[in-house]
């Protein structure tokens, strides 16, 4: 069971807009990924938008191991923009977990 | 022997019936049949050529009988009528004959035996034509005037429409006021007026006309006569009796918002609300959400209540009720319209947000709405939780069946639609009513405002789910409906229906029972008490013939002595 937070968007967003809405589960990005990256990003997404902080946090690797390619962001069907998402990303944990 | 002049014309339907069946074979055997004076194939019986052909003999061989053998009456029966008609045949002296659809496309692996069939039917459609009498459509003249059930949106609209073309209306409403639901509705999609102003529109369209008389806190309590000629009596508050004459009346008697049981997803729970309650909140808000003094910040909605339940729920309602995904969503947009830091989690089975109402979806997502997708078998629990919140937990089939627990202020329940009850109402118009407990028409597609009850329309939500915006365009359909049949001044009705014998009946009663349409009631004719048929009400059923222990019944185009003579048309070989 994993609480739902709605401020944890928001501080991601802070830093950016964080746009992940329009992601409808369809997969594709994870069926061209190069990296065949075991956390998709449908599910990292939802993480972020229902707020589990935890779950994101546990997934630090995962978020660094992508290349941004955007090869899934040339795919989505819904034109999330998905490698901008990563680097909003990478850039929250940044600056709130690594502080650099 | 017959003395009837009968022509016979049995069809190739170039092809898909002499593929398989041996239509000249079928002409030999019935060219001698008592009766027949004209026995041919025709290529395609109902081409240009083939029906000159049938004109040119009914005239020239005098015929008083036709015969086609082709394909279901379904598809020609009213050509080959017309037929006789232009050539001064009486069309129901006609007899069609199916020999495709229940002959030759079902026995494509056996010619003989189709052509056996194929024959045998077509002797006993001759031996059913040998009886016919000439019979004429029955003519009632209409009045030009509607009673309208319910002045809800469809209700108004419709009396407007109907006035508009010149037809007198009187429109019935049970409660105090006109309106509604409508009337008690905020801003509507897509335009944003209020649904309480648009009614006010209607209402004094309504009252600045003269011929449509509107009745408030009334309620139809009997119906006698027919279509195009009704009596109807409505009681007004309680007290006063009208009596009214109509040609039609429309059926606009609208919904019930479903009411959730005590604890279905929380119910009775404080917090807990119905989307209907949860609109009235929003519209008396401004800027924040206030509810019993406390900031409303956390709302989760839980869609699908009382619709679309499953074969475990008894007497379930089965249907979607097609507006609460659009409603829902119309007022999370509504909610941070009043409050953009409001946050909403949308719990849903299945999203329909149809046509156009696919931007609403759209602009709710964009503006960081939530949605997660439950499994029906696995809804969301919704508990108490501390400092007066509530916990609402859910597995996110589209977090991968993660579990999410909410902490939520307000928990909304997108409530369907169901029927309104109305028994008394179904018991007087004779309403058809369909296994979803909603009125029923008579085709979903091609006659979706008319019911068995001829002169009797529906429209709007008391035919099943609709928003205002269907319930308007079903009102229209049924104005056009109505004064289609009252503009015209009179409707023609098929003749085939039954008919007594003075003679052999005895008045026992027994088929004023059985008749589904009160259609059969007692007379006196010179001292003796008999049935009569009311031709304008009567639809042909038979249900009152096999019923009659004198047999002074019989059905006019299908009498007792016509099937005798099918059948034994259709023995006439041994097997």
């Amino acid at each position: 069971m994993t609480v739902a937070n709605p401020n944890f968007v928001e501080e991601v967003k802070k830093s950016n807009e964080f746009n992940a809405s329009a992601c409808m589960n369809c997969g594709v990005c994870s069926a061209v990924c190069p990296m065949g990256i075991e956390l998709l990003p449908r599910k990292l997404f939802r993480y972020v938008l229902l707020g589990f902080k935890d779950k994101v946090l546990e997934n630090k690797e995962t978020i660094y191991s992508c290349l941004l390619c955007r090869m899934c962001e040339a795919n989505c069907p819904a034109k999330v923009h998905i490698a901008e998402n990563v680097r909003l990303l990478r850039y929250y944990l940044n600056k709130n977990v690594f502080r650099v | 022997m017959s003395d009837r002049r009968i022509g016979v014309y049995i069809c190739h339907c170039g092809g898909n019936i002499s593929d398989y069946v041996n239509v000249d074979k079928v002409k030999e055997a019935v060219q001698d049949e008592p009766g027949v004076v004209v026995a041919k194939t025709s290529m395609f019986t109902c081409s240009d050529a083939g029906q000159q052909d049938i004109i040119r003999d009914i005239k020239e061989q005098n015929l008083d009988g036709l015969v086609v053998a082709s394909c279901s009456p379904k598809l020609h029966l009213h050509t080959f009528r017309d037929v006789a008609k232009r050539a001064g045949l009486n069309p129901y002296q006609y007899t069609q004959v199916n020999i495709r659809e229940q002959c030759s496309w079902t026995h494509t692996d056996d010619h003989e035996g189709a052509t056996e069939k194929a024959i045998r039917l077509v002797r006993a459609g001759i031996n059913r034509t040998n009886l016919t009498e000439p019979l004429h459509s029955i003519k009632i003249n209409t009045v030009p005037k509607v009673l309208i059930i319910g002045a809800g949106i469809a209700g108004l609209r419709a009396a407007i429409g109907l006035n508009d073309i010149g037809i007198a209306v009187y429109l019935a409403e049970k409660e105090q006021e006109p309106g509604g639901w409508v009337a008690g509705f905020g801003k509507m999609y897509p335009h944003g007026r209020n649904g309480k102003e648009i009614i006010n529109q209607l209402v004094n369209e309504v009252k600045k006309r003269d011929s449509i008389t509107l009745f408030t806190q009334a309620e139809v309590i009997d119906k006698t006569g027919s279509v195009g000629d009704f009596r109807v009596k409505i009681r007004v508050r309680d007290q006063e009796e009208i009596a009214l004459h109509v040609g039609a009346i429309i059926t606009a008697t609208g919904f019930n918002a479903y009411k959730p049981h005590e604890d279905e997803y929380g119910y009775g729970m404080d917090g807990v609300v119905t989307l209907a309650e949860f609109k009235k909140l929003l519209d008396k808000s401004e800027g924040k959400i206030i509810r019993q003094g406390k900031e409303i910040k956390n709302v989760v909605y839980v869609y699908c209540v009382g619709s679309r339940q499953g074969d475990e729920a008894e007497d379930g309602n089965r249907y979607c009720s097609r507006y609460c995904c659009n409603a829902a969503v119309h007022s999370s947009i509504q909610a941070l319209e009043k409050n953009p830091q409001v946050h909403q989690y949308h719990l849903f089975r299945d999203m329909r947000t149809y046509g156009k109402f696919e931007l609403l979806l759209n602009d709710a997502l964009k503006r960081g709405s939530i949605f997660l997708k439950f499994d029906e078998n696995e809804p969301p629990q919704i508990t108490k939780g501390a400092n007066g919140t509530l916990n609402v937990t859910v597995k996110d089939l589209l977090t991968f069946g993660e579990e999410v627990e909410i902490e939520a202020d307000l928990v909304v329940l997108a409530t369907g639609m169901v029927p309104k009850e109305n028994q008394k109402l179904v018991d007087i118009l004779k309403l058809p009513v369909g296994r979803d407990r909603f009125f029923n028409e008579i085709h979903p597609k091609l006659r979706p405002v008319e019911t068995v009850v001829d002169g009797v329309y529906i429209c709007g939500t008391c035919q099943g789910p609709k928003n205002s915006a269907e319930s308007v365009a079903s009102a229209l359909a049924a104005v056009s409906q109505s004064a289609a049949i009252l503009k015209k001044g009179y409707v023609e009705l098929e003749p085939l229906i039954a008919m007594v014998n003075r003679e052999a009946c005895t008045w026992c009663g027994e088929c004023e029972t059985a008749c589904p349409y009160t259609a059969i009631s007692k007379e006196q004719v010179q001292g003796k008490e008999v049935a009569k048929i009311h031709e304008a009400l009567c639809k042909g059923c038979g249900g009152c013939i096999p019923i009659c222990p004198n047999h002074a019944l019989d059905l006019k185009g299908y009498t007792d002595g016509q099937m005798k003579a099918m059948i034994d048309g259709l023995l006439k070989e041994k097997f």
